[in-house]
């Protein structure tokens, strides 16, 4: 099916604000060093889930009948609808919490209430698309592999709001949880290219062998493998310590437009079982 | 709940491909040029020359008994109607395509000018006035027949029956249980859809 841009920035952004503001929930926990990015980072959640929200929006065709959608609890536009305020609202609550120096135990009480509905949408955004009519959607990798996505623009977006401060504590640990969010999301890529060449009504349209060496070859190998693990994990493990957080906003950059590859090529390989018009 | 499970059954035997159902459908629901209900798609030529196989498949909503498109809808734009036909309320569709991404088939279209989903009613409008659906009536080749699958004595359900069981076809069933129906002999060509 053609690429629907509003959805592709949709899921990216929530990713992000999910990733941002899960990394801080446990920074909020942990009590490491990236304290002093809570703030930032909580503005940024919002930021990107005002973006997120707004290109959903723009997907519709009629977005003045949205409240048509209460009448339909169970449907999953209903659920990333209802997860995204949520969300929302509880970060504003959290920001404010910190503005007027709150304690403690109320903020991390509302980062980790802010965390569950973050958690919830970065794998309800995916598992949206799981459906029996798309054979290269139907499957759980999908959920879960925009959930590692979200984890790793966490992890960068957390590191590039660092960058720029006193050397933090934090680093070591975050590049370790970063590495390893970009290992599970290879593995993951790795299984989703399985999945499509045992997928249900086989079609060129939706195979791995489009993805390895077709037409969308280009953008997998260098929008995906190259930007969006390689060169993260070059920053990772090559970079040393200090100069990580100087890089991160390099990385950043780099998962995010890998991001954006990743949906293009799902929306690309999401043709129906029969595509008759 | 549907008292009636109203469908089309098409004879690929006798279907020419002349897209005369395409035509009269746009004519009679005045179905936007770059919109689509109905299309009858080239299916071959399969083999290799002197035996080879070819045949037409008009592709159309399928009337699912369990449809995917009502389920993922989210105003409940899309419904099922007491004659167990898929409709879509224009009024309250919000035009997000979920239910086009939901359909095994891809027999919906997005409307750009109206911003919202259509696709074949089986001319619910022309059912009203006791008449059949635009492409029944204008089928050159006398290939398509709707009616009742629940009623015996219904032209649907009677060209099925003299049809016998093993040549009578439909699309892949996810789940969705289509109802709309093809009847395709094996002296003609082998079902491939």
């Amino acid at each position: 099916m053609s690429i629907e841009w509003s959805l592709v920035f949709f899921t990216l952004f929530s990713g992000l604000a999910a990733g941002v503001f899960t990394g801080i929930a446990v920074s909020e926990w942990t009590g490491g060093g990236a304290k002093q990015v809570r703030f930032p980072g909580a503005v940024l959640t919002l930021a990107a889930l005002v973006i997120g929200g707004g290109s959903s929006v723009l997907h519709l065709g009629h977005p003045e009948r949205i409240f048509g959608a209460l009448k339909q609890p169970g449907s999953s536009i209903f659920f990333e609808a209802l997860l995204i305020g949520l969300f929302g609202l509880i970060v504003i609550f959290y920001l404010l919490a910190l503005r007027r120096g709150a304690s403690a135990l109320v903020t991390r009480l509302l980062a980790t209430l802010g965390a569950i509905p973050a958690v919830l949408l970065a794998c309800t955004v995916g598992s949206t698309y799981m459906m029996p009519s798309r054979p290269a959607w139907d499957t759980l990798i999908l959920p879960v592999l925009y959930l590692a996505s979200a984890g790793v623009m966490g992890c960068f977006g957390i590191a590039a709001l660092l960058s720029g401060r006193d050397e933090s504590p934090a680093v070591p640990a975050l590049s370790k949880i970063t590495l390893m969010f970009l290992g599970i999301q290879a593995v993951l890529t790795a299984a989703y290219l399985v999945y499509l060449s045992v997928a249900p009504y086989p079609d060129v349209s939706r195979s791995a062998a489009r993805v390895l060496i077709g037409d969308l070859a280009p953008i997998f190998w260098g929008g995906l493998v190259i930007l969006g693990l390689l060169v993260p994990g070059f920053i990772l493990l090559r970079v040393e310590k200090p100069g990580l957080l100087t890089k991160a906003r390099y990385g950043l950059m780099c998962v995010l437009v890998a991001g954006i590859v990743f949906r293009a090529m799902m929306f690309s390989l999401g043709s129906a079982i029969h595509e008759f018009f | 709940m549907a008292t009636k499970q109203l469908a089309l059954v098409i004879d690929l035997d006798r279907c020419i491909g002349c897209c005369g159902c395409e035509v009269s459908c746009k004519q009679e629901n005045e179905v936007a040029v770059d919109v689509v209900w109905n299309k009858v798609v080239e299916q071959g030529p399969y083999g290799t020359f002197p035996d080879v196989e070819h045949y037409f498949l008009p592709s159309v909503c399928q009337q699912c008994a369990v449809p995917q498109c009502v389920k993922v809808c989210p105003t409940g734009a899309s419904y099922i109607n007491r004659d167990g036909i898929v409709l879509i309320n224009r009024e309250k569709c919000l035009g997000c395509k979920y239910c086009i991404m939901a359909c095994p088939y891809g027999v919906r279209s997005f409307n750009r000018e109206t911003k919202v989903v259509e696709k074949c009613t089986l001319c619910v409008q022309l059912q009203a006035v006791d008449e059949k659906p635009a492409c029944v009536k204008a089928c050159a080749a006398k290939a398509r027949f709707f009616g009742d699958l629940g009623d015996p004595d219904s032209d649907a359900s009677r060209v099925l029956r003299e049809a016998g069981e093993e040549n009578v076809h439909s699309l892949p069933d996810v789940g969705n249980h289509p109802k709309s129906r093809y009847i395709l002999h094996p002296k003609m060509a082998a079902w491939r859809s």
